[in-house]
């Protein structure tokens, strides 16, 4: 499962490679937010049509998908995962560049699938590289996976607000322009990360002349479909509370609630950056269930609260409860995944299952609550609540598979 | 295929012979007909411009236009709110509410309502059904309720 061509690095590499990792975290984590639903806005102001608009965001999300898997299936093939995540990041800021110079179908569909298929391959391959750098000593995943969690969450909040900042400024266009610049100094904090000792020719690690397991071994592990249910349920609750509270807050205030809705996104953000050092730690003390059941139970908490809630400005403080969930998660999926595949070649490839897992809660999460909010939010917001308990009880039952 | 030879040789005949055209042609001819003359006028496209306020505050940004069966538009579709895209609604607001700025120039789409007479109308979801439209409130008071109706269905 390790990366196969390191070696195991001294102390000072380890730190070394953990500050590296931390910086990498940050600066990667707000491509996802410059190609969210961001796009739409763009296009629109680029005159696009909504039909045509739909047809590239579903291409997009059809791109991801069908990436999942293929995309974690090569970065296990590929010996350097650094090499990886650089040929992931490049491939973004390819992406937003042409987003930003070329606002036609053609460079828009192609800015959309290659940054599907290289997001698909920089998660894993990050998470594959923290690994590495961890080393196998007791609890290191968890601190690891701690670390990575906080600094992409804060690389998120920042970005959003830089974004948020620029955009307002010197339109959406330039957004684009500031994701690919923000991402461009993660090429240079991966080269920071190198195997620190050169492999011994002659020894080679195990994992090199293993087979790799084949994916239907992969998914033979009850385990693993377990976790995976337990995604999609965390999803199919998560997905869609967000865009249905902001809304609702444009609803009630108008365009002040722009700085409601900005509170909401980073608000969750900070408590992501708080919490999830301790949610690593925990999850290598008491085992990964809990802290899954934990984290799964913000979500009916949540949603009931986003329901019931009285005023907008109740939003901003229930949705710090999404920082609860996003930090369990953010930690869980990586650690989980590496559980389930030690030794096995593999983790890339569980990492893209367990994403397609997520994929497809979320677009199921979305498309039931749209249907539902067009009658009434309370609904949408009970029946995404009732999700997230299907989700407690599943990562209640779900067997533990900390070593 | 005599169809396809047809076509051929009524795509060269112009050059060939002008006039000849017509008399080739055995099935009923493909309409060929010559370049409507053109002009330029004094209007431009809505699509993704800003839409202001009456205080001169960008609301949101035209989406879309909505037209009755008599050809006339009735609504403009405003996307307006939300945060780096999360949160946007989308309403369609009164067509004669709007005021447009001269053709050629940047200035924005003027909407006679405020943001927070459009905040609550019903979202503009699906364009095959008849549109709740934002009308301008009956009186104009300093703060009237937001009125919408239904629009009669054709």
């Amino acid at each position: 499962m390790l990366p196969d061509t390191w070696s195991a690095p001294d102390e000072t590499d380890r730190r070394r490679g953990g500050r590296a990792l931390d910086w990498l975290n940050f600066f990667t984590a707000n491509l996802q937010t410059a190609f969210g639903p961001f796009v739409s806005v763009y296009l629109t102001e680029q005159r696009w049509t909504q039909a045509d608009i739909g047809f590239a965001l579903s291409v997009g999300y059809a791109a991801t998908m069908i990436s999942q898997l293929p995309a974690g299936a090569l970065v296990d093939a590929m010996l350097r995962k650094t090499r990886a995540a650089a040929a992931a990041i490049m491939a973004v800021i390819a992406g937003a560049l042409l987003l930003a110079l070329f606002p036609e179908m053609l460079p828009v569909l192609l800015a959309e699938t290659s940054h599907a298929f290289a997001s698909c391959m920089l998660t894993p391959a990050i998470a594959a590289v923290s690994l590495a750098v961890a080393g196998t000593a007791h609890g290191a995943a968890g601190e690891r996976f701690g670390r990575n969690a906080r600094f992409a969450s804060i690389g998120n909040g920042t970005a959003a607000g830089m974004m948020a900042l620029v955009g307002s400024q010197f339109g959406p266009r330039a957004v684009f322009l500031l994701g690919a610049g923000l991402a461009l100094p993660g090429l240079f904090v991966l080269r920071m990360i190198r195997p620190p000792a050169p492999v011994k020719p002659l020894a080679p690690t195990e994992a090199v002349h293993r087979p790799r397991e084949k994916l239907r071994d992969l998914l033979g592990d009850h385990k693993l479909l377990w976790f995976a249910l337990c995604c999609a349920a965390f999803h199919l609750s998560n997905a869609a509370m967000l865009p249905l509270a902001a809304s609702s807050a444009t609803e009630k205030l108008g365009n002040d609630a722009t700085l409601v809705i900005g509170a909401c996104i980073v608000g969750p953000q900070i408590v992501v950056a708080l919490l999830s050092p301790a949610v690593g730690r925990a999850a290598e003390r008491f085992g990964r269930r809990p802290v899954l059941a934990a984290g799964m139970l913000a979500l009916p908490l949540r949603g009931l609260a986003l329901a019931f809630a009285p005023s907008a400005f109740f939003l901003v403080p229930i949705q710090l409860l999404d920082g609860v969930s996003g930090a369990a998660f953010g930690v869980l999926v990586p650690l989980v995944a590496s559980d389930l595949t030690r030794g096995t070649g593999r983790f890339n490839l569980c990492m893209g299952f367990l994403g397609l897992a997520m994929g497809g809660g979320a677009a199921c999460s979305t498309w039931a609550a749209g249907a539902l909010a067009d009658h009434s939010a309370f609904v949408a917001f009970l029946a995404l609540s009732v999700a997230g308990a299907l989700g407690v009880v599943l990562a209640g039952l779900m067997p533990e598979t900390r070593a | 295929m005599t169809r396809l030879v047809a076509c051929l040789i009524l795509a060269a005949a112009p050059a060939l012979a002008p006039g000849l055209a017509p008399a080739i042609a055995k099935d009923p001819p493909p309409a060929r007909q010559p370049p409507a003359p053109t002009t330029k006028i004094a209007a431009a496209g809505i699509l993704g411009r800003n839409v202001a306020g009456p205080d001169g505050k960008v609301i949101g940004r035209v989406v879309d236009v909505v037209v009755d069966a008599g050809s006339n538009p009735r609504a403009a579709v405003i996307d307006f709110g939300g945060f780096l895209g999360v949160g946007t609604r989308r309403v369609a607001v009164n067509w004669s509410d709007l005021t447009f700025p001269p053709t050629g120039t940047d200035t924005d789409i003027k909407l006679d309502l405020t943001a927070d007479q459009i905040r609550s109308a019903p979202p503009y979801t699906d364009q095959t059904k008849p549109a709740s439209v934002v009308q301008p409130p009956p009186v104009r008071t300093p703060s009237p309720p937001v009125a919408t109706t239904q629009q009669e269905p054709r």
